[in-house]
């Protein structure tokens, strides 16, 4: 039974999309983590001699030089590579903080419900008013430039994102008379949040942390692109962007690199948040177990 | 022959499951069914009933289809029929009439926007035209303010009220066949007797045949012409409608008359089935008669060899190897059960008010009391029954009781201490005194826990440091005591049957020994048979530990099949209470007598 | 129904108001943690500290943090937004210059985002539990992972570098002297009645708009998609079968109608990001609206206009959310009768 048990809670691994997305994402974090093995050349090492070089395949490339250079004459291979390592850092400290903010507030304004309820939702009402990328511009003016401060102004900008979404999970949970049951059989608060309904909305919860892994690293990229993020000295992808939209007729490639770095994290991030809420949503188990 | 409206021929549907498997749903069934009558298709769910009717749009569910014999509609074939002739029949020669009235009709379309679009299909160019033949049909159906009604939303009718409307659809186009798949088991008692009234009245009317699908034998047998009874994809037995209610030929048949409890016959015990129909995965494998593993009267012979439907007698078939012993099943007559004695009550409900604020429009709020000043009493091991319609206010009585809601004013007391006392110590006082067994199953048990698991729960709160071991011996003992086998205990809910997780849920409340259960509509909804061995299962219970119960039903004879007592609820208020034979012999109140009315449909049939 | 939608209006601004109160005070109280000094940047750089110290007096910035807001508040419900630091402008005819600029995009791009949006989800419906339709919902994930400024990039490289097909820089050719009378200059182009003009100005929209609302539209297909997927199951769907409707008439009348509804609660909160996301689309085109002011007034730590800005974007976000509701509550019989 046990075997049994273990291959049903591990469905999700044979789901395509999920294999996809584990792949892409894999990918992505080893590049992160390994970038000072893996980088050819440092990533702040100018060379004005050879500036915006094409990739090496294409006429005019160096070999030394795989992905090209930018106009500084820096390896855009290896400011990939460590550009990967601020990317990781924001999605994954980021994403964690504001899903334990947001899933926490959801759980108590859904479960309690009234006046907790109430004073989450006009808080929910007025982190909406404000597009993410404004309130986390104004955060950032705030907060000062730097890494650890993208993170904190993503979390503070995106636990709306968790907590209106899983509040409504935890509505539709607590509404089940399992619930009611629990308490009736002398269940703390804290036990039925924590053993009835949690089980519940972790499915949701996990989709989402996905998800929101994928729209840090696009926050991060769009904060660096306007020069708010890490400093001159480090490289990320949002601020190759920057850089490459200055020589955007002498070299396409320096544009098209980076943006393709953050498609396919974002992809993988997404790929599998999508495979993972078809393998785990129980209402869509509960239809393809019938 | 050629005169059926609706001739099966030896009709069979199958399922094709993901791994090419075959499994047959539906076999050997056929039947003809002429203009102006009435066919009954009864049995249990998943017998394969609502089947037929699905197939005869051609709307089976993805994987099933016809996989043999024929069905013919007026001479025309509908198996080998392309789409688009078959759509042609549909709403203009054959009719349906839904299970659930309130979710059949669009919910962002007038009623008028739905009808017209109907007879527009039917070839009624001009609106006004519509318009008239709208409010008509409205009229025929008994439906006041036609006019007004074509105006209205789907959410603003009743459930009564938009079955009526589906019906005077239905009509419209003078069908020559009219398919009503349960159109009543989701409407409450005195509007089914009304619904079933109008069917009639309209097949007379428009002269249409009718093919009647339901579980319930007794209306079927008031309602139809003939009935064909169904058990696990088979008919077992086919025959005229009173004929076959009064004398059944099919062992089946005889054990679904005798387990379903009655409001006027004298007291007799339920007949209780064994074990449960077999699912539609185990289908395919069984050999010799079907109903062979439950019946009272198997043979030799039955394990083997799969009867057939035969004529037994005059216009009389039965697919059964032993008719002859059939009405020898009996059950035997139920001891009146010992009044239990007096004591000092264990729940005392005195003044008991819930008023509910519900916003209406812009600024202004209306009160609704869902309670309106309820006193009432019960006693040590006294089976008390509370019946009334939905919105009576019974379950919010239920929910009052056992905390889940605080009441607007009034007083309850458990074991003659106040049960709203929010201390801790007295919460736990109320969990030890009273539990509650929750309607629906599907939603009253977790999905992630195991059953071993959810009948614990108790020990989970208050024994938290309990080892294992001992929890599932806890556990093994519960599950025996309502009749499951201790291999269950590993299950999840979803692969538990839905007699199964009602007996888990009982099971539940019973683990901390209560001395009151508060069980709300636990029977309804479920197949007779397992309704029978449910009732049969508190009766035990009540022998073998001892307990108050307050049974709330909407079914006056389960309940007087169960209690003693019984408290009539209508709008918020008790209207009636007393000892359950005499509220029900000679009801006072004229609410009471209308529900008491309205469940004694199918009586004509039962005293023959 | 109009009577019910005044009502609905009204409550909403009631909500809005306090809602904005709140807004504004956040902002006030994030901006003053700030690490730099505003009045020192206002200064020449040789400025002496005692300069510096009469300058912090005269904006107000030596006070109390409370009473620092009420001057604001009590000002700003006056008209009067305070000045520009950087630019030494009233910050209400800055943002009366560029708020317009922003709001015509948002509203082509949101066209855009629900027409591609509704398209999208009939044709994943249409296609579902085909080879096809598998495909086509794995390339829905695909394109959903394309956040609006990588669009507006890749069309800037595709039809304006690559093929340059298109003008990928600010509102208006500068051959062109630009009309001023409501702001909007589609309106405005037409009301000087110049066809070439109003053809040049929608260009300049074509390609920022049209990342904008490709990318926004993919939530709202797939939403669209599954909410028809649920409905076909409905009952109402089955007895509308079972009358004979046809296939088409089901999905048009009785599905799509129903489907709406969930569809329009997303777009709601679909579209205050949309109207977020022009700020980034406005910096990558050189579109001079309030997505630049803001930039630029974060560059420069100028505080009147972040805060003026943000004030605005948010009370345009109420807006579009209380139009979405509006729209809601005339699509969805329930809520008017309930």
């Amino acid at each position: 039974m046990g075997k049994r048990f273990l291959k049903k809670e591990l469905a999700f691994l044979r789901s395509g999309r999920v294999i996809v997305g584990v792949a892409l994402v894999g990918i992505v974090v080893s590049c992160a983590l390994f970038a000072p093995f893996l980088a050819p050349h440092d990533p702040e090492e100018q060379n004005l001699i050879t500036t915006l070089l094409p990739p090496a395949w294409s006429a005019g490339g160096d070999p030394a030089y795989l992905l090209g250079t930018d106009s500084l004459g820096r390896d855009v291979l290896s400011r990939l590579l460590y550009g990967a390592r601020v990317a990781m850092t924001v999605a994954v400290a980021a994403s964690f903080g504001a899903m334990l903010i947001g899933s926490t507030l959801a759980h108590l304004a859904g479960y309690f419900g009234g006046k907790v309820d109430w004073l989450i939702g006009r808080a929910v009402d007025v982190w909406m008013s404000f597009p993410p990328v404004v309130l986390s511009l104004v955060l950032m003016t705030g907060l000062g430039a730097g890494i650890s401060s993208v993170i904190l102004a993503i979390v503070l900008v995106d636990w709306t994102r968790f907590c209106r979404v899983l509040r409504a999970e935890v509505l539709v949970t607590r509404r089940q008379d399992y619930v009611a049951a629990a308490r009736l059989v002398g269940f703390s608060h804290w036990r039925t949040l924590t053993r009835e309904i949690l089980p519940a909305t972790m499915p949701l919860l996990i989709t989402l942390l996905s998800i929101e892994m994928g729209i840090a690293v696009i926050v991060e990229a769009i904060l660096s692109f306007v020069g708010m993020s890490v400093g001159a000295n480090q490289s990320a992808w949002g601020q190759m962007i920057a850089d490459a939209r200055q020589t955007l007729y002498e070299s396409g490639w320096n544009l098209v690199l980076p943006m393709l770095a953050i498609f396919v994290t974002v992809l993988g991030f997404n790929l599998l948040g999508d495979g993972l809420r078809r393998t785990l949503d129980p209402r869509l188990l509960q239809a393809r177990e019938l | 022959m050629t005169s059926s409206v609706l001739a099966a021929e030896n009709l069979a549907v199958e399922s094709r499951l993901h791994d090419g498997r075959r499994l047959p749903v539906l076999s050997g069934i056929s039947f003809a069914l002429e203009a102006g009558k009435v066919l009954g298709l009864v049995g249990e769910s998943g017998a394969g009933k609502s089947m037929i009717g699905r197939a005869v749009a051609q709307l089976l569910p993805p994987g099933f289809s016809v996989a043999g014999g024929s069905l013919a509609f007026a001479g025309r074939d509908l198996v080998r029929m392309g789409v688009q002739a078959r759509r042609q029949l549909l709403g203009r020669e054959i009719a349906f009439i839904p299970q659930e009235p309130l979710s059949a009709l669009n919910p962002v379309m007038t009623i008028g926007a739905q009808f017209g679009e109907h007879l527009a299909r039917l070839g009624i160019t001009s609106q006004m035209r519509r318009r008239e033949e709208a409010r008509a049909m409205l009229e025929a159906v008994h439906l006041p303010r036609a006019a007004e009604l074509l105006r209205q939303f789907p959410h603003e009718l009743s459930g009564g009220m938009c079955q009526r409307v589906l019906i005077a659809m239905a009509f419209a186009s003078r069908p020559k066949l009219v398919i009503a798949d349960e159109p009543t088991t989701a409407l409450d008692a005195t509007i089914q007797a009304r619904i079933i009234g109008l069917m009639g009245e309209m097949r007379d009317a428009y002269g249409a045949a009718l093919m009647f699908i339901t579980h319930d034998l007794r209306l079927a047998a008031e309602f139809c012409d003939e009935i064909v009874v169904l058990y696990a994809g088979r008919a077992v037995e086919k025959g005229e409608a009173r004929k076959l209610l009064s004398s059944p030929l099919h062992p089946y048949t005889r054990c679904l008359q005798l387990a379903v409890p009655s409001l006027s016959a004298p007291e007799r015990e339920l007949f209780t089935l064994p074990g449960e129909m077999p699912g539609l995965a185990r289908l395919g494998a069984l050999e010799g008669c079907r109903f062979a593993p439950r019946c009272p009267n198997v043979g030799e012979i039955c394990r083997k060899e799969e009867p057939k439907l035969l004529a037994v007698a005059p216009s009389r078939e039965a697919a059964c190897f032993r008719t002859e012993l059939t009405l020898a099943i009996e059950t035997l007559n139920q001891a009146a059960p010992a009044s239990p004695k007096r004591t000092a009550p264990l729940l005392r409900v005195d003044g008991l008010k819930k008023r509910y604020v519900s916003r209406r429009g812009l600024f202004g709020s209306t009160d609704v009391l869902a309670i309106d000043d309820v006193s009432f009493a019960v006693a040590e091991n006294e089976f008390v029954g509370v019946v009334g319609e939905s919105g009576s206010g019974k379950s919010t009585l239920a929910k009052l009781i056992i905390g889940l809601e605080r009441p607007s004013s009034g007083r309850i007391e458990l074991c003659g201490q106040d049960a709203f006392d929010r201390s801790e110590a007295a919460r736990r006082r109320r969990i030890e005194t009273a539990q509650m067994v929750f309607q629906d199953p599907q939603s009253a048990l977790n999905p992630r826990r195991r059953a071993a698991s959810i009948v614990t729960q108790v020990l989970e709160a208050a024994a938290p440091r309990l080892s294992l071991n001992e929890r599932q011996q806890r556990a093994e003992e519960l599950l025996a005591e309502v009749g499951l086998s201790a291999e269950l205990g590993g299950r999840y809910p979803s692969q538990l049957s839905g007699g199964q997780k009602q007996r888990v849920n009982i099971a539940r409340a019973l683990c901390a020994a209560p001395k009151l259960l508060i069980a709300d509509e636990i029977v309804s909804g479920l197949d007779v048979s397992v309704q029978a061995q449910l009732i049969a299962l508190l009766h035990r219970l009540r022998r073998e530990l001892s307990f108050a119960l307050l049974f709330i039903s909407h079914d006056l004879a389960v309940v007087r099949k169960l209690c003693e007592r019984v408290l009539v609820m209508w709008r918020g208020k008790v209207v009636e209470e007393g000892l359950t034979a005499q509220v029900f012999a000679t009801p006072q109140h004229p609410y009471t007598r209308e529900l008491v009315g309205a469940s004694n449909t199918g009586r004509i049939a039962n005293s023959e | 129904m109009i009577v019910q939608l005044l009502g609905l209006f009204a409550r909403r601004l009631l909500v809005a108001i306090p809602i904005l109160l709140v807004v504004s005070a956040l902002v006030f109280v994030v901006l003053r943690v700030l690490p730099v000094d505003p009045a020192a940047m206002s200064m020449p750089p040789n400025a002496t500290k005692a300069e510096i110290e009469m300058k912090r007096q005269e904006m107000g910035l030596d006070r109390p943090l409370p009473e620092q807001y009420a001057i604001w508040l009590g000002q700003t419900l006056k008209g009067d937004l305070g000045t520009s630091i950087h630019f030494r402008r009233a910050v209400s005819s800055l943002i009366a210059e560029t708020l317009p600029a922003t709001i015509e995009l948002a509203a082509l791009a949101m066209l855009i985002a629900a027409v591609l949006g509704f398209a999208g989800g009939l044709l994943l419906f249409h296609l579902r539990g085909t080879l096809r339709g598998e495909a086509a919902d794995l390339g829905s994930t695909v394109l959903m992972s394309a956040p609006d400024f990588l669009w507006g990039l890749m069309f800037i490289l595709a039809f304006g570098v690559v093929w340059p097909l298109l003008p990928f820089t600010g509102r208006l050719a500068s051959s062109f002297a630009r009309p001023v009378h409501t702001g909007f200059l589609i309106l405005d182009t037409l009301i000087e009645g110049r066809p070439d003009m109003f053809l040049d100005a929608l260009k300049h929209m074509v390609l920022p708009a049209t990342a904008l609302g490709l990318a926004f539209s993919v939530p709202i297909m797939r939403v669209l998609r599954s909410s028809l997927y649920e409905i076909d199951h409905a009952d109402y769907i089955r007895q509308a079968r079972l009358r004979g409707v046809s296939e088409g008439r089901i999905l048009l009348r009785h599905a799509l109608k129903n489907a709406i509804l969930p569809t329009l609660t997303l777009m709601g909160v679909q579209f205050g990001f949309l109207f977020g996301g022009t700020l980034l689309i406005e910096v990558i085109y050189s579109y001079p609206g309030l997505g630049n002011l803001m930039v630029d007034a974060v560059r420069n730590a100028d505080l009147p206009i972040i805060q003026a800005v943000a004030l605005a974007y948010a009370a345009v976000v109420l807006l579009i959310n209380m139009i979405v509701d509006g729209l809601y509550l005339v699509l969805n019989p329930r809520l008017r009768t309930a």
